[in-house]
């Protein structure tokens, strides 16, 4: 086993009796590119804050290449951190911004211009050197925070929802030029967002926070196909929540009875449950189909409401019991009783595509 | 920038501001123009109370001693100012209000019992000089009063509201997380305060230094109880030359060429720092 590269111990942080982080623990490969994602308040911030060292962790440690970084202050800690808010020196042009962690490094002024140009380069903005923050968009001036942040080098680069404050388009955008400025400087990156798509396009690996700790940390697949709990599984995509009852399972998969009565058989399993133990069946909206396949479970429903999005149709379904079910099948599919939208009807899923969950 | 409009404003909207102005020549311009007339007439027309005012040593030493004591006190203010009004600026807004309140109230306190308090404290016997002999700390008693020393504390003590205002909104302006990007960028406390802090306040450090300053060139009260005679300040020597002197053309000379260098040093001040910059600062 080599040693992890940034290593987070058993982390805590308490603000009086509140607990925002409880015992984190998490190992940084190299060169990853690791997303805190969860709601605001479930201490995905705290965590970043204390590896910059804004705020001194309660007990616990933070480790970089085996050492500690807790007694190093902020400014010898050689982290580079992009922030949630514009923060570009007002009074220095884009190319000064750049310089100045070089400038109180005491580079040498070549050197200095070198680097500069390289970072400008990076991050596409050139023309701007010489242009002062008040004079770029709030796009281009997290671009110029990015480039500030790897003018030294760090090992490690920590993003505090960067791109909240950008409008959607934008935000995709500059998405995509994190992706190829990570892959092209290789630096280690941690990344805290409450935007799940954007967790998802940017990362190898997601540690999704509830509540202070670490609900469930693996790839963006693993948490959207293999969810942990019902918390993932809501936070990360879309999903519907039938209510089940629990029957029996035998090797992770399960059969429940569904409210309407019908049996679903191979079901996944999450967590071990008891027989006639009320629980959840998480299916995920684009796992229902409007026609039938073979081997598929299916549910009687009201189509409610079918609207057309291009790539995806979205149907509104209601089934028996009340409950409201979002069916995104592919555009492609049928269409599903259009013009008599109140018309009843099943729709179908794989077995193998649904979650059980306790309730 | 809200200012620009009232700035570029045609003169057909100005009747409203027929009064104001009115009452700015009555008491303003026609008494500044008196005082020139009387400058170049009194006691015969000519401009031998220039001349006097020029050729004497003496004018000339309490000139530069005026300007000396008005940039230690401008100096000493914003160096003193600085730190409260950081204080100020980062303190939860409530208790930001109720310091500032404490600040602001001793500026209603009457000038003249402050400076006598200000006499009591420093003089020979007084309390500051006690304490320290008492602890042992000096022997003899610190010369405080009747010299630069004891002006400085004086005018400091009274000018820091002027100073600590204006910074206060120019510090409230720099968002505290530019402070921590500098940290982690790799600034030193010292640097983050050098190169970031200290250039985003300025247009509060000119603005207020400039009020300071100003303030200080006609100061008459302070200089006059705490100062001594071999450092008299320029208001304190019009008031001799008017009043024991009876030498109202002298006087005239000079308090006119204190407003003309008041006015130059205003007039370079916005070309420095710009107008409007000055006015965001405050």
């Amino acid at each position: 086993m080599t040693r992890p590269f940034l290593s987070i111990r058993a982390v805590r942080k308490t603000f009086g009796a509140f607990v925002a982080v409880h015992d984190v623990t998490i190992d940084v490969p190299k060169g990853e590119f690791l997303t805190f994602l969860g709601p605001s308040g479930s201490g995905k911030s705290t965590t970043l804050y204390a590896i910059a060292g804004f705020q001194d962790p309660t007990s616990g440690d933070v480790l970089l290449e085996d050492k500690s970084l807790l007694a190093v202050p902020s400014h010898k800690r050689n982290i580079g951190m992009v922030f949630q808010r514009y923060t570009l020196f007002p009074h220095l042009s884009v190319a000064e911004n750049v310089a100045f962690p070089l400038r109180v490094r005491r580079r040498p002024d070549g050197e200095v211009k070198r680097k500069v140009a390289d970072m400008l380069a990076l991050v596409r903005l050139e023309k701007f050197a010489d242009r002062y923050p008040g004079a770029l968009s709030g796009g281009q001036q997290q671009r110029v925070a990015l480039a500030r942040a790897l003018a030294y080098d760090p090992p490690i680069l920590l993003m505090d929802e960067p791109l909240s404050a950008l409008d959607k388009k934008l935000r995709q955008e500059i998405q995509a030029e994190i992706r190829r400025i990570h892959r092209e400087t290789g630096v280690t990156i941690l990344y805290v967002t409450h935007d799940q798509e954007e967790a998802l396009h940017l990362s190898d690996r997601i540690a999704l926070f509830k509540e202070g700790r670490i609900e469930q940390i693996g790839t963006g697949e693993d948490l959207y196909l293999r969810p942990a709990s019902e918390f993932v599984a809501g936070f990360i995509g879309n999903s519907n929540f039938l209510p089940a009852e629990h029957l029996e399972t035998e090797s992770g998969a399960a059969t429940v009875r569904l409210a309407d009565g019908s049996i679903v058989k191979g079901v996944k399993a999450t967590h071990a449950l008891s027989r006639g133990q009320t629980a959840r069946l998480m299916v995920r909206p684009e796992a229902f189909r409007l026609t039938p396949v073979s081997g598929n479970a299916s549910l009687a429903v009201e189509i409610v409401d079918t609207a057309f999005f291009g790539d995806r149709r979205r149907v509104v379904a209601r089934t028996g019991s009340g409950d409201e079910i979002d069916v995104r099948p592919s555009s492609d599919a049928a269409e599903p009783a259009g013009a008599d939208a109140a018309a009843s009807r099943r729709i179908f899923f794989d077995p193998a595509q649904a979650f059980l969950f306790p309730a | 920038m809200q200012g620009t409009p009232l700035r570029r404003g045609s003169m057909a909207g100005s009747g409203g501001a027929l009064p104001a102005l009115t009452l700015v020549g009555l008491f303003f311009v026609v008494p500044v123009v008196a005082l020139l007339l009387r400058s170049v007439t009194d006691p015969e027309p000519g401009l031998q109370n220039y001349a006097a005012l020029f050729g004497s040593g003496t004018y000339v030493r309490v000139f530069l001693n005026t300007f000396l004591v008005a940039a230690v006190v401008t100096a000493v203010t914003i160096v003193v100012a600085f730190p409260v009004a950081w204080m100020l600026a980062i303190m939860p807004p409530a208790l930001g209000s109720i310091v500032f309140g404490i600040i602001i109230l001793s500026m209603w306190t009457n000038l003249l019992t402050r400076t006598y308090a200000w006499m009591v404290l420093l003089q020979r016997t007084g309390v500051i000089n006690r304490t320290l002999m008492g602890l042992g700390i000096i022997h003899e008693p610190l010369p405080l009063i009747n010299n630069l020393a004891g002006v400085t504390i004086g005018m400091v003590y009274i000018m820091l509201p002027f100073m600590i205002l204006p910074l206060i909104g120019a510090l409230r302006a720099i968002d505290p997380m530019t402070l921590r990007a500098a940290a982690l960028c790799g600034a030193s406390p010292f640097q983050a305060f050098g190169r970031i802090l200290l250039p985003l306040s300025l247009p509060g450090i000119a603005a207020g230094g400039l009020m300071v300053f100003v303030m200080s060139l006609g100061y008459f009260v302070t200089p006059a109880l705490l100062g001594g005679t071999s450092n008299m300040m320029l208001a304190e020597m019009i008031a001799q030359t008017v009043q024991s002197l009876l030498n109202w053309g002298l006087g005239s000379a000079a308090a006119f060429v204190l407003l003309i260098v008041t006015m130059a040093l205003y007039a370079l001040q916005l070309r420095m720092v710009g107008a409007r910059r000055l006015a965001g600062g405050l």
